[in-house]
Parts: structure tokens; sequence; C-alpha cells
């Protein structure tokens, strides 16, 4: 506290005269009024004080000099406009970054066990970030600006740049971890162009050093040593001549950078320092749920379940899979450390279209153990309904292969055609697969835009084969295949005879599924969409024909034809089970099972609220946050911010106003896994913040004017004492 | 117009004292180490309606006193009265007129018939005249002077004899027994020229009163009491010889209760009557703690009169005089 008015030198002595004359004045016999009463004597005996009361009245008087006492040192000292130090230091600009990641959700933690505080359970993370943000706005001077920035998924500014501390105290509250990880990368940016040409520019990282790697190298740059060539202007943040950099450099503030050099200079990029926040680092996360119909029976789906014990200690917790707001499944699982099971719950039945999975604590377990709320839970939509329509064009001589694919007619919509009737048939152009397998015939042209599994496309020269020829093959044996492949899954080629096979030509990207000593013979070729507005798909070419061979009449042949409905129909729309939450993310709408076509844009609604009636942001009857979503090209770009369900709508082309509904899940383990990465990244000591500052007594203002109302209420209250005879 | 207001004073002719420094608890002006004054006469509120009520009543003693002079009262004396009273032997002497007839010519003796003497009541209405009656602007005194010309008024048109005291400490001056109502201007004008000042001691005025009365009667004492150790005492005094005391406290509610005026803080307080300034601070509690020590003291001021048979009467100045006179005097026995 130092004096900027009158020195102390000069207010003690006018204190002295001050209170020199106080006790005259008191030393001094008071003459009192005289009143006049007709019964002295019964006054006297009213008014004949005990020993008690004769003592406080000297006490009184004692009290009301040392009253007047301290109005006089009020006053003196108003004169003398006392200022603390902080007031009177270089200002200082400070950017206070707040990783609000979902790892920060976690328990706080006594910051000694490892292990949530039993005093205050519900303490997370973020709350001590938030703690610690708010001592750092506490200790800002008069003079000192601050903004406030949240780093989760997306990078926000509740409290803009300012000097004024309580805009920026109200911004922190409410503040609430996010789904997903931390764009600590684009924050720390945003806090270095906010703080660009300010004085005493400081960046403070408030996470719990659960950082994706995008995070830690941001983090790793920003606190990196500053080259000596930026300290004279020459670098690339340097500041315009006309900007305060001009003023020269200037002192560290003692408070806000202890044990540094000058590194308050305006022109040097801003100090960047992390205060941790730590806490207990036990979780057990859902980090993968899905739920797909059998492709044989599609009127049962199976849910898959992934649940990661994140955490360093052995966990026990109950899984449970609710349809549309009743169990389906419950499971008690005990996982040591970093163990991921895998759980799935079959032959449910499909007509409960929304699922959930939600963790518990097991019996005898605490909730602590279960991390962050945010992912223990996770939504599923079972995929829509809709037959698959499989279009053959064949000239009628492969009665196997017709039949391998009546098989499949309970799941799949089978339409025939011969060559002829191919141009203009509108059953082809809603065929989701167009199986050609024409023998000597010519391929039709053009060939249809749809997915395509073509048998012996270079039979003849002259047709439009997506595939090019390496030169013929006589009786060749199919040597090699793409094991683990999921068109090959359970199919033996062994052994199989060929009259004859084309050597496909492999492009890059092609995927060979079947050689023949080293040739290919069968080809997975994904075609991306072109600008002349055809779309993406996927080709299989076999190099043979199936009536040139022995092949029809084994196990492998139906098993083939199932391998490439299914691989087809899985890729379909609707076997998107979740999207991860996070920034913008590409998303088809095909995928989703809307048509693309004249589709240009979508509107997201969600995400709703649960079943049980809890959403993070929502009132129960608070309508669906919407956005309106330009489609581009059939892709449009998701921004979830929330885990739940979410409603697609198409807005126009044909398909407008069809809903189609999408989970969106945290589903990350790096977002769920609570370690601190902080000590692998190595950075200097200067990088941390140290201990939370000491808030100053008063934020702002002259602090004289609060001892002259200081002096006021005293007189007040001496007045009202005195004179209401509360204390006389 | 009452015909006696002719000679009643104007209130500013009896206010010429000069304004005295120091001020009083209700804000009156003392008068102590001053000579006597003149105050506003008591016929200044009594009209012809009042004086005709006053002519209905009757001064009740509740003993018997001899009198001097035939009157309405009766007496322990058998003399020439109305009203049979015994027989006695004749002697020589008596008159012939008294004699019995009757039991003459009957039982053959000779007795006289004995009548009830009627006799007046000698009344002394003893005024407190001390400085502590004349604060409030000499209200309480006022008041006094007029209960005790309404009290003489009464008696007179009775035709008993009225005499008044000024008293303090002494007697101040004293009117001898008059009788008739043509005395009461006597009355008027000794209340409005009767000495005044001096302090309060009631053990030591009574027992002068007791002494300078040759005759012992309805002695009424009218005073604020504001004695500690002789106020009752002199009233018992009185008692013990051969006196029908009778108290009358006149009281100021702005004495009674300080603690409803605006008076606080640090004040040094001053006996009206003398003695040495007491320097006390005046709050609330004390305001009212001298409230309930007041009552104290006229409760016991009261309930010692009436263990012994004292009539006793508080009567505050802001209660209407009257009303004091015609209905609590009645109801309290005074009067009838």
């Amino acid at each position: 506290m130092n004096l900027a008015g009158w020195t102390l030198a000069e207010l003690l002595p006018l204190f002295a005269a001050g209170a020199t004359a106080i006790t005259a004045l008191y030393l001094l016999r008071m003459r009192r009024r005289q009143l006049v009463v007709p019964f002295a004597a019964l006054w006297r005996q009213v008014t004949r004080e005990s020993d008690t009361r004769r003592l406080w009245r000297k006490l009184r008087r004692m009290l009301s000099w040392l009253l007047q006492l301290c109005l006089l040192a009020l006053l003196c000292l108003a004169l003398g406009d006392p200022r603390p130090s902080a007031w009177l230091r270089d200002p200082v600009t400070l950017a206070i970054v707040i990783d609000r990641s979902a790892s920060m959700g976690g328990p706080a933690g006594d910051g000694t066990t490892g292990t949530a505080d039993p005093a205050n359970p519900g303490l997370t993370r973020l709350d001590l970030a938030v703690r610690r943000a708010r001592a750092e706005l506490s200790a800002l001077g008069p003079v000192d600006r601050a903004l406030v920035i949240t780093a989760g998924p997306e990078v926000a500014v509740p409290g803009p740049l300012g000097r004024d501390s309580d805009p920026l105290l109200r911004s922190l509250e409410g503040l609430r971890p996010a789904a997903g990880e931390a764009d600590l990368g684009r924050a720390i940016a945003l806090a270095r162009s906010a703080l660009a040409g300010q004085p005493g520019g400081r960046i403070l990282v408030l996470s719990d050093g659960a950082l994706d790697p995008a995070g830690a190298a941001a983090l790793a740059a920003c606190t990196a040593p500053v080259p000596e060539d930026m300290s004279t202007g020459t670098g690339s943040q340097a500041v315009p001549k006309d900007s305060p950099a001009d003023a020269g450099p200037q002192a560290v503030p003692e408070a806000m950078s202890p044990g540094t050099g000058p590194e308050a200079q305006p022109d040097r990029p801003p100090r960047c320092q992390l205060a941790r926040v730590g806490g207990p680092v036990d979780n057990v996360a859902i980090t993968a749920f899905a739920a797909r119909r059998y492709p044989e029976d599609r009127e049962h789906v199976e849910v898959l379940a992934e649940v990661h014990n994140l955490g360093d200690a052995a966990a026990e917790v109950v899984l449970e899979v609710r349809a549309d707001g009743l169990s389906v499944g419950r499971r008690t699982l005990t996982l040591a450390p970093g163990e991921r099971h895998t759980e799935v719950l079959r032959d449910l039945d499909a007509a409960r279209t929304r699922l959930l999975a939600q963790l518990s604590p097991g019996p005898g377990s605490s909730a602590a153990a279960l991390g962050p709320a945010g992912d223990d839970r996770a939504h599923a939509i079972v995929p829509p309904l809709r037959p698959f329509k499989v279009a053959l064009i064949t000239e009628g001589s492969d009665l196997f292969l017709e039949a391998a694919l009546l098989t499949l007619q309970d799941h799949i919509q089978l339409t025939g055609m011969g060559p002829a009737a191919v141009p203009g048939n509108p059953a082809l152009a809603e065929a989701d697969l167009v199986v050609i397998d024409l023998g000597a015939e010519a391929l039709p042209s053009p060939l249809p835009a749809q997915d395509l599994v073509i048998f012996d496309p270079l039979r003849r020269a002259d047709g439009p084969s997506p595939f090019t020829s390496n030169g013929e093959l006589t009786r060749p044996f199919l040597t090699e295949q793409a094991l683990g492949h999921p068109l090959l899954d359970g199919v033996v080629l062994k052994d199989v005879n060929l009259a004859r096979a084309t050597r496909l030509a492999a492009l890059p990207g092609d995927q060979v599924l079947i050689r023949s000593l080293g040739d290919p013979v069968a080809l997975l070729r994904h075609e991306a969409g072109q600008d002349d507005g055809s779309s993406a798909r996927t080709i299989v070419g076999f190099g043979f024909d199936p009536r040139q061979s022995d092949l029809p009449l084994r196990t492998a042949f139906p098993l083939l034809v199932a391998n490439l409905v299914t691989y087809f129909e899985q890729a379909r729309p609707g076997f998107v089970a979740s999207v991860p939450v996070g920034a913008a993310r590409p998303l088809a709408v095909a995928e989703l099972g809307l048509a693309p076509e004249g589709l240009g844009a979508v509107e997201v609604a969600g995400p709703e609220p649960l079943a049980d009636g809890t959403s993070p942001d929502l009132a129960a009857d608070a309508p669906l946050p919407t956005a309106r979503v330009p489609v581009d090209r059939g892709v449009f770009r998701l921004r979830a911010r929330e885990p739940g369900i979410y409603r697609v709508t198409a807005l126009d082309g044909p398909a407008a106003g069809a809903t189609v509904l999408l989970a969106v899940n945290q589903a990350s383990a790096p977002a769920s896994d609570l370690h601190d990465r902080i000590d692998d990244l190595e950075l200097p000591p200067e990088a941390s913040a140290g201990d939370p500052p000491t808030p100053l007594p008063v934020g702002e203002g002259p602090l004289w004017t609060l001892l002259l109302l200081a002096a006021a209420a005293l007189i007040a209250l001496e007045w009202a004492t005195y004179h209401r005879r509360v204390t006389v | 117009m009452a015909w006696w207001k002719r000679s009643a004073p104007t209130p500013s002719a009896l206010n010429d004292e000069p304004v005295p420094e120091a001020r009083s608890l209700a804000g009156a002006r003392p008068s102590h180490h001053q000579g006597p004054r003149r105050a506003a006469g008591p016929d200044d509120v009594f009209d012809d309606a009042f004086l005709a009520r006053l002519e209905l009543l009757q001064v009740i003693a509740r003993r018997l006193f001899r009198g001097r002079q035939r009157a309405e009262r009766k007496t322990r004396k058998v003399g020439s009265g109305l009203e049979f009273a015994d027989h006695r032997e004749y002697s020589p002497g008596d008159d012939i007129r008294n004699l019995d007839w009757n039991v003459l010519m009957r039982l053959g003796q000779s007795l006289i018939r004995l009548y009830e003497e009627d006799e007046d009541l000698p009344i002394r209405i003893a005024i407190d005249v001390s400085e502590s009656m004349q604060t409030s602007g000499g209200g309480k005194l006022r008041y006094a002077s007029q209960v005790a010309a309404a009290l003489a008024y009464v008696g007179l048109a009775n035709l008993d004899r009225v005499g008044l005291t000024c008293m303090s400490r002494k007697v101040h001056n004293s009117l001898p027994a008059v009788r008739g109502k043509g005395r009461i201007f006597r009355v008027f004008d000794f209340l409005r020229a009767a000495p005044r000042g001096g302090t309060t001691d009631l053990r030591a005025a009574c027992s002068r009163l007791a002494a300078e009365s040759v005759q012992p009667g309805l002695t009424v004492v009218l005073s604020d009491f504001y004695d500690m150790d002789g106020a009752f005492d002199g009233l018992n005094l009185l008692r013990f010889r051969k006196h029908e005391p009778v108290a009358i406290q006149i009281l100021d509610p702005a004495e009674v209760h300080p603690e409803r005026s605006a008076l606080r803080g640090d004040v040094s307080l001053v006996d009206c009557e003398g003695g040495d300034p007491r320097d006390v601070t005046l709050s609330p509690a004390t305001l009212r703690a001298y409230a309930e020590a007041h009552e104290r003291f006229c409760g016991a001021l009261a309930s010692s009169c009436r263990a012994r048979g004292i009539p006793y009467f508080r009567a505050e100045i802001d209660v209407p005089f009257d009303e004091l006179v015609l209905r609590m005097f009645r109801l309290g026995g005074l009067l009838r």
C-alpha cells in the first residue's frame, strides 16, 4: 500500500495535532443544560448509579474519544490517498483460456490423494479452473485488462477484452464441460490475436492436461521460450510504430509474472502460462455404441457397446441398454485398468428405434469411478427398414446366380431384366445394386450409375467396361484371395476350376480380391463422384464367367453372392450408427437415408430431450434448436455440440420433408482419458503459472472516497446511537 | 356575566416576573428566591351555572365536630334544635317551655325535653404554595386554588365556617374562618393575594396548622405532596390532632410522565426548591424509571391514606376542573 497524496511525514503531525485537540476537548468538562424539576429527591432515587453503570459511563466516554480518533485517522488517511501496489504497476493484459473439454467434467479431487474430495464430491475440474480464473480476475488492477476464452470443440469468447472485471466474472458463470476435445490451438491463436499490441500480454491456459495431440502441440508451441530477436521487435508479432509498443520496455508486473525478466514489452509475443487443475484420473467410458439390423433378419437388430476403463484402477460398472425407455440389456462388468470390453446384445426387436446405453456404478462402487458423466451415456439409432433393391441384368442362362439371389429375397427385392430392357428401365434407376452377368453378350451402354457387380466385364472388347484388361488367362487357378475381407468371408476358392479368365488391371486404390498366381482376377473399386454429376459408387469386378467354371457348383458361390449383397447392403444409407461430437464433420445425406438428388439444404434439430426428460441445455418444453445447413453434392457439415439424438430433415428436392434420425455420441477414448499429458511435453519452468494470485482488497476506485464514506458511516453511527439514546 | 368578575385581575398583570435562565421539566418558570406574586384568580372559571350546582353540594364530614354557631350540621351537643334527643330531670332554672307536660300529667315526673343541637362545620382548606406547586407555569397552584375556592363555596353555602391557609414549610397566611356565601369574595381575594414560595415540608406545615387551629374540623390539604419523608406524616399528624384530613394530590401530567416529553441527553437537574444540582443523562429508560418511581410514590401515599381512613384524591390538572369537583369528589365521598 502506497500513499499517493500526502506523505506519512505530513500526515503524522496533522494527526497528532488533531488528536491533541480532540483529547483536550474531551478533558474539558462539558457544561450541561440545566433542567428544573419539582421533585429532585425522586430523580435522585431513580438516577442512583450502580458501579457497573458508572464504569460503563466512563468506558463510554473512552469509546467516544477513541471513535473520534478513528474518524481523525480515517480523514488523515484519506488525505494520503492510499493505493495498493498493484495499482501503481504497469498495465497487464490477460487472456484466460479455459479448457472446456469433456475431461474437465471429471471430479476435482482433493489435490493430494488423487481421489474425489468427499467433502465436495460434485466439484469438477472445470469448477477449479473457474475458481482460478476468478482469482486471476480479482487480482487485476484498475488499469489491467482481461478477456476470457473457452476452448471446447469450438472456441468462444464469453468475456470480451475489458477493464471491468464484473462482466468477466459473470461470463464464468454457467460454464459447462463440452463434449469432445478442446480446440486449444484455435483458442491460443485467438488469445494471441487479441493480445497483439497490448501491453503486458499474458496468456493463461487453465487445463487439466488431458489433451489430445493437437492441443498438446499448441500448448507446447505457446509456452516455448521466446527467441531473443523477438524482444527487439523483429519478430513476426512486432507491432506498428504508432502502437503503445513504442513507449519502450516496461517493467514486468510483479504480481503477475514473478521471477521473470523484461517480458512485458508490448512488442513481444504474450507470455503463455499453464495452470493445471487436476483430479482423480478414474474414468469408465462408452467408446462405441452402434446397432444394426441383421442382413438376413431385418426385423431384429444387434447392438454393440464398447466400454473402456481409462483409469488406473479396476472398476465395476453396470452397463444398461434401453430401447425407447425400456431396458433391453443389463450387464455388470468388471474392468481391469485399461481394459476395453465389447458387449454385444443380439436378437433385439427392431421395433424400437432409439437406443440408449448408460453406465452406472456397480455394487459397492462409487460414482466417482465413472468420471465425467458425458461419456457414460451413448445413443444409437436402429437403421430404417427399407428393402435392398437388386437388379440383375442377365440373358437368363445363369440359373445358379439367380437361385443364389432368390434365396436372399426375404430381405432384398430382386428384379431381373434382359439386356434389351435396360435402357430407361425404372427398376434399374431405383436399384441399390446392379448385378451384370451377361456371359458372351455385350455390357449395356452406358453402364448403370449404381453400385455394380460385373462378372467377366472384358469378355467382349467393345463393351463399356470400367476395368481394363492385362491379358487373358487360360485355365487359371485361383491361388490367392483377400482373407478377412467381408466380400470373401467364408468363401473358399481353392481348387475352383476356371476355363478362362481376364487379367484385370488394378488402378491405385483398387483392392484385389482374388489373384491367380499374382494376377488380379477380381477387383473392388471405389469411384468418387465427378463434376459431371455422377455420384460415388463401388464396383466389384470378377474377371471370369461363372458359367465357365465349377464355382456355381460349390458352396462358396452362394456365400459369395450373399457376401456381395451384405457388403453393399451394409454400405448403403442407414448404417451410420452414430457420429462423434465435435466441429463440423462432413456427412453424406445418402448415408443417412436421404436421397441426395436435388437436395440443397437440410434442417438439423437437436439434441432431443431424453426419455427421462433430461437434456443438457433444454427445458422439457423448449423447442429444439435448429440449424439450416446447406448440402453440397450430397454432403453437409454437421456441427453437433452435444451428444444426443438429432433430426435431419430434407428441406427441398424430391425428398423434401423426409426426416431421419442421427445419433451423436462423444465416443472418444482420447476425450475421455483424464490422464495428465503435460509432463510429456517438458514445458519450461516459467510456463507454470504457480499459485493463484492474492485478490486485491479493492478492485477499483480511489480508496480515499471509501475512507471518507467510512468516516461518514462512523459519524452516522455515532449520531444515531447517541441522539437516539442507544448508548447514553 | 358573573357579578364578581369586576374584581378579577388580568393575566398579564399577574405574570410580570422576569424569565429565569433555567428550564423546568414541563416548561415552567421557577419562582424561588422571588417575592410573593399574584396569580390568576380562582373565580375565573366560575359561572352562574357552576355556582348553582355547587350550592346543591355539601361537604361530608365522617365525624361530628363541635361548631360554634347554629347551623345545619348535627353535633353531639343537646340543645335547642328541632329534633328530639332525650329527657332529663328538671332542675331549677330550666326553661319551663321545655317541660314535658305529657309525662308530668301521666307519670307525675318533671322531665325536661332535650333537642339535638345543629351547628356549623369547621372546614380548613390548606393549600400548598411551595415552589414545587408553581412549576408548569403555576398550573398546579392555579388548579389547587380553584379547587379550594369551589370547596370553600360549598362550605359557605351550607353555613359552615370555612378558613383557608397557605403553607409551604411554614404557614404563610391564613384566612380566619368565615361564614356565609357572601364571604366567598374574601376567599377569592385571599387566594389571589396569597403569598407563595418556599420548600415543601408537609410535616412541619401540618404541625403548625394543627397548632394554630383552635377547633378541630375537616381539613382539606391541597398539595402535590412532593415530600419524600413527610408527605403522609403531616396528614397523620392532623389526624392525631382530632382533625379529619382530606388529601387532594394535585399533579401535572408532564411531571408524572416525563418520558412523553422530548427531553433527552445530559442535563443538570435542579430542584425548584433549591439544593445541589445533579448531573444525569436522560435516556428513555431513565425517564421510564422515573415515571414508574413516581407512580410507586403516589401509590404508597394513597395506600397509606386509605389504610388510616384518610380520603385521598388524585387530581391531574388536565382533568377538567368541574369534572373533578362535581363528579370525582362526589364519587369519593367528599361532597354529596
